[in-house]
């Protein structure tokens, strides 16, 4: 039973909420298909000469490129790593568990620039700054706790007699994880394996941290140019992550149904 | 009963499991089964460990002061860059400013992201849901700097709003590079992770408990107030906690709305390092960054618990 007040109330709040959060992308949807030389409103008519400019434009496809390698690098670090963490924090009875959680959640509480100051000296002691693998793995570092939410929150809900009929129909260790615990968890190893990836590609600190003049991510690439000029080229090379966004939310309902997050805890 | 033949041989899938089952026996016998859930955490436990390598190093750093002489870090061990950094009125300044933000960004924040998860999960029509939920994740998954290049476009000098205003003969006025456009800008940066962080508390509210209140003749502020926010309390804390620490340490979002001008503690941080170069006192700063976030999480986690962030789901 909802009454008319509360209804009011809460759409008018919900509708703030959604101009809030897609205003920006709306916006510059708009200017990357303008046909003047600056940003203006109303807009000088339509053209994509600004996708033809960033498509001949080497430093933003070198840019780009950098970019994906970061994030498949990130992804394939975590994906092994969170699902195997998911398992054991849902379906292993550890010691210090308490602890283990709070030692996993340092990602997310130790402060972004902290984590990547710290990764940057350590990297940098080693020496292998320079190179993009070390920003991939940066990426699934601070990342971490996304993919094991998403895993465990799939495992927690397969019942642990599965596992035990499978093994008593005489499957091994192996078998029982290759055929029954790995298919129940899927859908958290998809839904974390994707925020993996579109995070890491848009990971901006961490890159501007690790990354140097030779080696820019986009975000890092786009940041830079955007400190000299607003030019509707931006607007263009910004379109390319909106459309990556909205392949990744296609995705992630084909695969497994964005109402996966709607799910009770 | 038929004879099986002198060639039999089981087919080569089943062959290769027992392959692999004996391998796995040989290499992780049965009687270290116990141990199975701390071979399985292990890799995540070394992932992290850098990151405790690196506060190691920032430790070690934050604790060398700068030889202006030479230009490198000293030798000794010393406090004086915890000194130089608590004593300057700058890093205050800087320090209140980003905690007011962090305070502002996550009221507000909570404020917009309840009633966003409430519709979200209360809705009966499916379309709705799934407008609400790719409205959430579309930004979410654009990343900051682009959402910061959009209000760049919406809020610049000569940009969409003062273009619109002088139409009507307004003067433009100056939207960005101040406070409000900071503390707007995170905002806006926030809200996805505060909804789908509170999302889970409250789909595990009956709507039944509701509709008892209301026919107990409460109705729904009161309701509201005394019976969803309560049972919504481990989603609030969790998203509160996230959204508190995010904020308090953003970089992206104060460096391109606030144009320079409205430097949080990470950008601090990082003109410590890459425009005076003096790692030392970066190294601190960003000590006490961590310690500070660390002691809010710990107090947040010892009095409410870990709420919707806690790791091991139901058993």
């Amino acid at each position: 039973m909802i009454s008319r007040g509360q209804r009011l109330t809460i759409w008018s709040l919900v509708w703030l909420s959604i101009i809030t959060l897609s205003l920006p992308t709306v916006v510059v949807l708009g200017a990357s298909f303008t046909a003047g030389n600056m940003i203006a409103f109303p807009p000088e008519g339509l053209s994509l000469r600004w996708y033809e400019k960033i498509a001949l434009a080497r430093d933003l496809r070198q840019a780009f490129f950098r970019s994906l390698i970061v994030a498949g690098v990130c992804t394939l670090v975590s994906i092994p790593v969170g699902t195997l963490a998911g398992l054991a924090l849902s379906r292993f009875r550890l010691r210090f568990a308490g602890v283990i959680q709070v030692y996993l959640l340092l990602p997310f509480t130790i402060p972004l620039i902290g984590s990547g100051i710290g990764l940057m000296l350590v990297f940098g002691q080693w020496g292998v700054l320079g190179s993009l693998w070390p920003v991939g793995v940066a990426c699934a570092v601070i990342n971490l706790p996304f993919i094991v939410w998403s895993v465990s929150s799939s495992a927690v809900l397969l019942d642990p007699d599965l596992e035990l009929a499978a093994q008593n129909c005489g499957a091994g260790r192996v078998q029982t994880f290759l055929y029954v615990t790995l298919p129940a968890v899927m859908p958290g190893v998809i839904t974390g394996s994707l925020l993996m990836f579109i995070l890491a590609m848009n990971e901006f600190l961490v890159s501007l941290l690790l990354t140097d003049a030779r080696i820019v991510t986009l975000p890092v690439q786009i940041y830079n140019s955007i400190r000299s000029i607003i030019t509707p080229d931006l607007a263009a090379v910004s379109v390319v992550f909106i459309v990556i966004a909205l392949a990744a939310i296609w995705l992630l309902d084909r695969l497994v149904g964005l109402e996966i997050f709607l799910k009770s805890k | 009963m038929p004879e099986t033949p002198a060639d039999f041989r089981y087919p080569l899938r089943w062959r290769l499991m027992d392959g692999i089952e004996a391998l796995a026996d040989r290499i992780w016998p049965r009687r270290l089964a116990p141990w199975t859930g701390w071979l399985l955490i292990t890799p995540a436990l070394l992932l992290v460990g850098l990151l405790v390598l690196g506060l190691i190093q920032i430790a070690d750093s934050s604790l060398r002061t700068l030889d202006t002489a030479t230009f490198l870090p000293s030798e000794d061990w010393s406090l004086a860059n915890f000194e130089k950094a608590l004593a300057s009125r700058v890093y205050l300044t800087v320090a209140w400013r980003s905690l007011l933000g962090a305070a502002l960004t996550t009221f507000l924040t909570l404020a917009l992201a309840f009633p966003y998860a409430y519709a979200l999960v209360r809705t009966r029509r499916p379309w709705v849901r799934k407008a609400l939920l790719i409205t959430l994740f579309l930004p979410f998954f654009i990343g900051q700097v682009v959402r910061a290049y959009g209000w760049l476009i919406i809020l610049g000098n000569s940009g969409m709003v003062n273009e619109a205003l002088s139409l009507v003969g307004v003067a433009p006025m100056r939207l960005l590079f101040n406070y409000p456009a900071v503390i707007f800008g995170m905002v806006q940066y926030m809200l996805p992770f505060a909804v789908l962080l509170m999302v889970p508390a409250l789909a595990a509210i009956p709507a039944e408990t509701e509709t008892a209140a209301g026919s107990l003749g409460a109705n729904w502020l009161r309701t509201t107030w005394h019976v969803v926010l309560p049972m919504a309390k481990p989603g609030l804390i969790g998203a509160g906690l996230v959204v508190a620490t995010l904020s308090l340490t953003d970089f992206a979002v104060p460096a391109m709305l606030g144009g320079g001008s409205q430097d949080f503690i990470a950008n601090a941080i990082y003109d410590q390092f890459f425009r005076t170069a003096d790692q030392g006192l970066g190294s601190a700063l960003a000590l006490m960054l961590v310690a500070a976030g660390s002691v809010l999480v710990g107090l947040v986690f010892l009095v409410f618990g870990a709420g919707t962030l806690s790791m091991g789901g139901r058993r």
